[in-house]
């Protein structure tokens, strides 16, 4: 079966001033992503890499990305990701680092994975809701989607 | 059951209580379950932090470069950590001394080669070797002697007794234990090896510091509220321990 395997890696971007989320965009991950393989492994690193590297699925609210490569050289990509230290978009730099999550070998996983993920942080930020109308509009995105799995998985 | 630990963010001020809370919090949101808050000490002043900021689990290490480790400062710290710098140091380190951690150099050119004899007792003893990572993520050069002094090491020890930490000093030096169990693919452990480094080896380095408070790591007493217990410890893991009782 000739099909090209890939990697997607689950990462998450942690920001040091939460407000700096906004402005993160496909292609300055897609910069700094190459820039941080190029510093850590070199010519070599950046030309297998760079087969298939692509930035999949960006949230900016949460800062959760999902980074795709070959399946043959996703351990040279994995391992530049802790040398990131800041993103820059427009002259300016934004201090930062990523976080993997999850290794998948499909999106689909990886969608799972996310959605099994975000309910763990809806029910940790459930612990630190403060007014009534946040507890309220909190658990009702549990409930959803709690709910949206449940049809995924019966189709 | 992966529990985390990361023993060694660094403790540069007493003051500043609200860096060392941020880097708490940042490591319990990466799945950290444990974190040992390093206090260094150079030659003869150590300090004694009993007051805690957040009733996280935590445990002292302290790293001295000192020549003798007798003080009786000692005792009241989890974990005792010893960084030396020449090769006398070393190898009285590994044989002699009376420590839980040795802290590789990874700040600079190693300037005497590992020896087996002396790994191979600080390996019998217990002790483990611990490399830091935060040099690397901040400076290219940091990072080329950290690979070139973890893969001298990993040539006489073979990834054995290995403990991989962050020498944080600020919330964005820490990494997820994921990324750090493949940054140990780097340094030449293989993969049952890095994440070891960060679980399983760091427990056990807990616990050889547990052993140094109790009776050769038989016997340990536990504080009840108003009278002391006796409980059996039964896991001894200093190759000296002798059991008294039977």
């Amino acid at each position: 079966m000739v099909r090209f395997k890939s990697r997607y890696l689950l990462c998450e971007i942690v920001f040091e001033n939460p407000l700096s989320r906004q402005c993160i965009e496909e292609k300055n991950i897609y910069k700094t992503v190459k820039d941080a393989i190029v510093r850590a492994h070199g010519d070599f690193g950046f030309g297998c890499c760079s087969l298939s590297l692509a930035v999949k699925y960006l949230n900016a609210y949460t800062g959760i990305i999902l980074l795709r490569c070959r399946k043959d050289f996703y351990r040279v990509l994995w391992s530049a990701l802790p040398f990131i230290t800041f993103l820059e978009n427009k002259n300016q730099k934004y201090p930062c680092f990523f976080n993997t999550l999850h290794v998948g070998g499909t999106i689909r996983t990886c969608q799972k994975f996310l959605i099994q993920y975000n309910r763990k942080q809806l029910l940790l930020l459930l612990k630190d809701c403060k007014t009534k109308g946040e507890r309220e509009s909190v658990e009702r995105s549990v409930l959803s989607c709690s709910l949206k799995e449940l049809e995924g998985d019966r189709s | 059951m992966a529990l985390f630990a990361d023993l060694n963010i660094v403790n540069t001020s007493d003051t500043d209580r609200k860096r060392l809370q941020s880097l708490i919090e940042n490591a319990a949101h990466l799945g950290y379950s444990t974190v040992a808050i390093n206090h260094v000490a150079e030659f003869q002043g150590k300090k004694l932090e009993i007051a805690k900021p957040i009733a996280v689990t935590e445990l002292y290490p302290s790293p001295p470069i000192v020549q003798r480790i007798t003080s009786p400062h000692t005792r009241s710290y989890d974990i005792v950590a010893v960084l030396p710098k020449t090769e006398k140091l070393f190898h009285v380190a590994c044989m002699t001394l009376d420590i839980d951690l040795i802290c590789i150099n990874v700040i600079e050119k190693q300037p005497f080669h590992f020896r087996r004899p002396s790994v191979n007792g600080a390996i019998e003893r217990g002790i483990y070797f611990e490399l830091a990572y935060s040099p690397a993520i901040k400076d290219s050069t940091m990072r080329r002697y950290t690979i070139s002094n973890a893969l001298s090491l990993m040539q006489i020890c073979k990834g054995k007794n290995i403990i991989m930490s962050s020498a944080a000093e600020r919330p964005l030096e820490l990494r997820g234990p994921y990324d750090i169990a493949n940054l140990g693919l780097l340094f030449g452990l293989t993969e049952g090896d890095a994440k070891a480094a960060l679980s399983t080896n760091c427990r056990a380095a807990l616990l050889h510091g547990e052993t140094r408070k109790t009776a050769l790591g038989v016997i340990y007493t536990v504080k009840k509220a108003s009278a002391t217990e006796e409980k059996d410890e039964g896991t001894p893991l200093s190759k000296r321990a002798k059991t008294k009782s039977d």
